[in-house]
């Protein structure tokens, strides 16, 4: 799954999002180190909708526009919950490697 | 909908990159998000960014990203663009291929100059005077580097490849505006003309392998590497080595050449029709025709001062077309496949 598949699942793992509701997730998730441009949002959201990942969810009049809501199907949570068990682990790893666990790194770090 | 405001015409003109299929499912949606990212809710700001405003770069660029992925296809593409897709990829491959027999070429006769394991001292007809200067060891490590990239590709590990090419076609560059301001330029077109269609087109085409690309057949093309060496180069240097190198056409005619035996040999295939996924074979040997017709074509100019050069380019050329038009009408058929249906709900 790409960094990006993988915060637009979590954005959406908050409850339905519409298209610009999803990039400013994204964005405040990452810390803003993520900012999606339109076109690369719809490319990661067909590819999930095509995986049956995410699926519609409503549509809601916005300014004289259609916004329209995603959510995430069940096979999208459990990909999600994988994915971040995947890279809770392989951040587990890095910390052990790099000295950062324990009460001491505990304590550096606070 | 308010179809008339400026910076939202200017986005869908942007969005006219897209597949009609794709812009039927997404545009309104993509259009409302864009608006969405540039309101701010002030009436008086957002008639002013709706009516002097446009769409970044980085936007536009995102877009255009987005319509190379989807016209040319991975599978769960509508069928004409996964054709076109697959067909691009494969012919990448088959230049990237090319690229690498010269390389492994450049190796054998390397190591066969230099006596290496045990080898005899090759016939004096098989040696050429290397030119001295900084481009024999550059071109040196360029040419195995294209065997690194073949493989890499074969690999699947399609990002190392793209960066990797893009930098071993840099020095063929350089060579030639050197050679094209210094008065040295062997030939007029030919150099450029290889330079352009054989390493700057295929890096380009090189982002039809992008995330979703589906992994190449690994062992056949890889088989394909010493196949084309045996195939093509050892004939070739008992060709040159019996001192008949007269006989042999210049690099051009043998792309025409080889094209037209491929699709000599994939024609009955193409006629048959009884095996799925023929046509995007036929597809990517017409690519091939036309990127080793255009460099025939082009090469011819070089020629002007011999007629009897011109005649013998013209034959590869007839031949090259000849043998195209076996495969033409199921390449046709292949990427004139009606779009199937997108393969996930939405509503309304």
């Amino acid at each position: 799954m790409t960094g990006q598949a993988f915060f637009v699942l979590t954005a959406l793992a908050g409850g339905p999002r519409h298209g610009y509701g999803i990039v400013r997730e994204v964005e405040e998730l990452s810390q803003g180190r993520v900012r999606l441009k339109i076109g690369s949002l719809y490319g990661v959201l067909d590819r999930l909708a095509a995986e049956g990942l995410i699926e519609p969810d409503r549509e809601e009049p916005h300014d004289g526009r259609l916004r329209r809501y995603y959510r995430l199907t069940r096979d999208g949570r459990r990909a999600l919950a994988e994915e971040a068990e995947l890279r809770a682990a392989t951040a587990r790893v890095v910390r052990a490697r790099l000295g950062l666990t324990g009460p001491a790194a505990a304590g550096a770090a606070g | 909908m308010s179809g008339d405001r400026d910076l939202e015409q200017r986005y869908r003109r942007v969005l006219r990159l897209l597949p009609g299929y794709y812009r039927q499912l997404w545009e309104e949606d993509m259009v409302a998000a864009f608006l969405d990212s540039w309101l701010t809710g002030d009436p008086d700001e957002d008639e002013c960014v709706l009516e002097f405003c446009r769409p970044g770069w980085q936007e536009v660029a995102s877009v255009a990203g987005l319509a190379v992925r989807l016209y040319l296809g991975a599978a769960g593409a509508p069928r004409r663009y996964f054709a076109w897709g697959q067909a691009v990829r494969r012919a990448v491959l088959a230049v990237m291929l090319v690229h690498a027999v010269l390389g492994l070429n450049v190796l054998v006769r390397t190591a066969w100059s230099r006596r290496l394991f045990g080898l005899p001292a090759p016939p004096a007809s098989l040696i050429t005077a290397s030119p001295g200067g900084v481009w024999p060891p550059v071109f040196y490590v360029v040419n195995v580097a294209w065997i690194v990239i073949f493989v890499t590709l074969a690999f699947g590990h399609y990002r190392t490849a793209r960066v990797l090419a893009a930098l071993a076609i840099v020095p063929g560059l350089v060579a030639l505006l050197q050679a094209q301001l210094t008065g040295i330029m062997p030939a007029p077109f030919g150099p450029w003309a290889w330079w352009v269609l054989l390493n700057l087109v295929p890096v380009v085409a090189m982002t039809a392998f992008h995330q979703d690309a589906p992994p190449a057949a690994r062992l056949p093309w890889l088989l394909a590497l010493p196949a084309g060496y045996l195939l093509v180069i050892v004939p070739l240097m008992v060709v040159q080595a019996t001192g008949n190198l007269a006989w042999v056409p210049d690099l051009p005619g043998q792309c025409c050449l080889l094209v037209a035996l491929a699709c000599l040999a994939h024609a009955p295939r193409a006629w048959s029709r009884r095996e799925d996924g023929s046509g995007v074979w036929s597809l990517t040997l017409t690519l091939l025709g036309a990127v080793a017709g255009a460099y025939r074509i082009i090469t011819l100019s070089d020629y002007l001062y011999d007629p009897h050069l011109i005649k013998v380019s013209l034959a590869e050329l007839l031949i090259l077309a000849a043998a195209a038009a076996l495969v033409a009408p199921d390449a046709a058929r292949a990427q004139a496949a009606t779009p199937a249906s997108p393969p996930h709900p939405y509503p309304g």
